[in-house]
């Protein structure tokens, strides 16, 4: 087993344990996600979809080094409605037009989605609660 | 005449078996036993998310609690269900190998009733306490009902795996003593992807719950099968009170916009 192979396994390990004891992702497993990794969006959201089991943004994120091509629509996963809401997010946080900034932890197979870490609003304010000191979040 | 005659008839007979009922259901002697239970009305929730940043993170007090209580719940197999286990646990290794982008889903995603031991799914819960029954409801579909009304476990031609199986319990003092048998036989592993391993038919939880404080309800919890385990499994775990939020709200709809479906075997991310 290669290096990168153990170090997917031990990630994947971590998962596994915080599975069935995860509120932000209660329903499945996070091992789609690189938590070893993060990356930022700065984009125009498309849709904020209020639902269950989860909640997701699609946001159309410009490419900086080629101004002139169509954005990429990217889609990003939250928790269920109930557990935003603990965090101060409501229905109408987000509104088509609106300009975001999106810290995710990306899929692992390549494509343009991934795990919401923070959203950061037009007002230039991080949307829900802050990060707790001691927290792993940015 | 006759007809109207016999229906006020009914009525009235109708009306005195409803108010028989209402009569036995607020006895006197059930009102002072009622009164004499906890009270564990509000809503709890893990301990573990106590402390959690943004709805996706987990504190590092929440990571180090994890962590020993998977410890505290690492079974000590028999040799014929270790070989079980470690089947299990290869196969899924394989799979992850065979496509480390698209882990192997070795369960369903949890929608609907999440199966014992519920208590300790994520989510929000509510604790019912009557004479008659302790009901656990969470906010991701588990609904388990705890006889206390003196009842034994129906008898075993009356019994089969089901996701909760069947409960019993007695209160000593302020703890609620429950007793489960009957659930699916199985256990859950919290590693690689998480998984499940069979057990016996003689598998059987037993929990002593118990409100320490205003603001917490502990689950002492043990594990017993004597065919599959060569010792009980024993943890605590804590539910700690939820004071940022004041009604249960359903969110295990995974009909509404499921976007992780499992896809031959492994979960898959619908991005558009």
């Amino acid at each position: 087993m290669g290096t990168n192979m153990k170090r997917r396994v031990a990630a994947l390990v971590a998962f596994g344990a915080m599975l069935l004891a995860s509120p932000a992702l209660a329903h499945h497993s996070r091992a789609m996600f690189d938590q070893t990794k993060q990356i930022t969006l700065a984009g125009t959201v498309k849709e904020f979809q209020w639902t269950n089991p989860h909640c997701w943004i699609q946001v159309l994120v410009p490419d900086p080094e080629h101004p002139e091509a169509a954005p990429v629509e990217w889609g990003v996963e939250m928790g269920a409605p109930v557990e935003l809401m603990r965090k101060g997010w409501k229905p109408g946080s987000l509104n088509p037009g609106d300009k975001v900034t999106i810290v995710i932890n990306p899929l692992r197979d390549g494509q343009p989605g991934g795990l919401v870490v923070s959203v950061t609003g037009p007002d230039g304010k991080i949307i829900g609660h802050p990060a707790l000191p001691g927290s792993r979040a940015p | 005449m006759k007809v109207r005659g016999a229906l006020i008839a009914l009525f009235v007979l109708f009306g005195c078996v409803s108010f028989t009922s209402g009569q036995n259901l607020n006895s006197k002697a059930r009102v002072e036993t009622f009164a004499k239970l906890p009270d564990w009305s509000g809503m709890w929730e893990p301990d573990i998310f106590v402390g959690q940043a943004d709805g996706q993170q987990f504190s590092q007090e929440a990571l180090q609690k994890m962590k020993a209580r998977a410890e505290a719940l690492r079974p000590s197999f028999t040799p014929e269900y270790q070989a079980k286990y470690e089947q299990i646990r290869k196969s899924i290794e394989a799979a992850i190998a065979a496509d480390p982008l698209h882990p192997p889903a070795t369960h369903q995603p949890l929608c609907g009733s999440p199966p014992f031991p519920a208590t300790f799914t994520p989510g929000m819960f509510e604790w019912r306490v009557t004479p008659e029954e302790t009901t656990f409801i969470s906010t991701v579909g588990a609904v388990r009902h705890v006889y206390t009304d003196g009842r034994s476990h129906p008898p075993k031609d009356l019994l089969w795996p089901t996701l909760m199986g069947d409960s019993i319990g007695h209160w000593e003092g302020d703890t609620l003593v429950v007793d489960t048998i009957a659930t699916k036989r199985r256990i859950y592993m919290g590693e690689l992807t998480g998984f499940f391993v069979p057990m016996s038919d003689q598998l059987r939880f037993t929990e002593r719950i118990r409100m320490v404080n205003h603001d917490a309800i502990q689950i002492d919890y043990t594990v017993e099968d004597p065919i599959a385990l060569t010792k009980p499994i024993h943890a605590v775990f804590t539910q700690t009170r939820v004071t940022d939020f004041d009604r249960m709200l359903e969110e295990a709809d995974c009909e509404e916009n499921e976007r992780d479906p499992v896809v031959n075997g492994r979960f898959t991310t619908v991005t558009h």
